[in-house]
């Protein structure tokens, strides 16, 4: 998860990493999602949100679809939807 | 047999609670001195043993909680928030130097921290320092962008390169 200045370097990012272009964040979106992550990640009740959990957190402040649904299979993953 | 079960539950609930102590111990460590401890200095730092705390870091990483160094299970790559190496994030915070492993957890780190943060990035492209700022538990507004090129299904395939 990479920072540019603005959406012309993500387009440059992309293209010289043969990747397509996928949604961008706001600064202000991604500072409400390390809240969500990371604000008791110092405390005994710490523990990474459930899958569930996770769509739950991105809908919340507008990402939505299957590019933020870990259980979503529209990209070819094997991975299990394990807990974060 | 039902005592075998109830070993079996209490040599869980044993591992879970020794797992919980050395999490909290690795990350009291990272918080307190800006780098991530390695199992050694963990286990010197708790109660329990180098080999323990071995065996805690597999299971937090099965867990996806922690990411151990390529080829070193003594060393931890990655707490998130925060690195275990110098990485393109660095977060100034409460007098010290952090790494992040990327620009969610360069916001994260002070998340987790409460506490005010300089985070002197830069755009991936052409390298300009695009420095980000909390202040007083809120990011000061900038108009740069954040981009995710991995699919949240697939963030754990290769979760360095994530």
């Amino acid at each position: 998860m990479l920072l540019f200045r603005s959406e012309e370097t993500v387009d440059l990012w992309c293209e010289s990493n043969g990747v397509p272009r996928r949604p961008l964040i706001t600064l202000d979106q991604l500072w409400q999602l390390s809240v969500a992550w990371y604000a008791n990640r110092l405390t005994v009740e710490s523990r990474r949100p459930a899958p569930d959990e996770m769509v739950s957190v991105f809908a919340s402040i507008g990402l939505t679809g299957p590019f933020w649904d870990p259980r979503s299979d529209s990209f070819g993953s094997t991975a299990p939807p394990g807990p974060t | 047999m039902a005592s075998c079960t109830i070993l079996e539950g209490s040599a869980h609930k044993m591992s879970a609670d020794a797992d919980t102590t050395i999490k909290m111990t690795l990350y009291r460590l990272i918080a307190e001195t800006g780098r991530v401890p390695d199992a050694g200095e963990v286990a010197a730092a708790s109660r329990f043993s180098e080999a323990d705390v071995l065996s805690s870091f597999t299971r937090l990483h099965a867990r996806r909680l922690l990411v151990p160094e390529p080829g070193d299970p003594r060393r931890i790559r990655m707490a998130p928030p925060f690195s275990g190496i110098p990485t393109a994030f660095p977060v100034d915070a409460m007098g010290k130097r952090y790494y992040a492993n990327c620009v969610w957890d360069a916001y994260g780190i002070p998340a987790a921290l409460h506490a005010d943060a300089v985070i002197p990035a830069s755009d991936a492209v052409t390298g300009e320092l695009l420095t980000l700022e909390v202040r007083g538990g809120e990011p000061v507004p900038l108009p740069y962008l954040a981009h995710f090129a991995v699919p949240a299904a697939r963030w754990w395939e290769d979760i360095v390169y994530t």
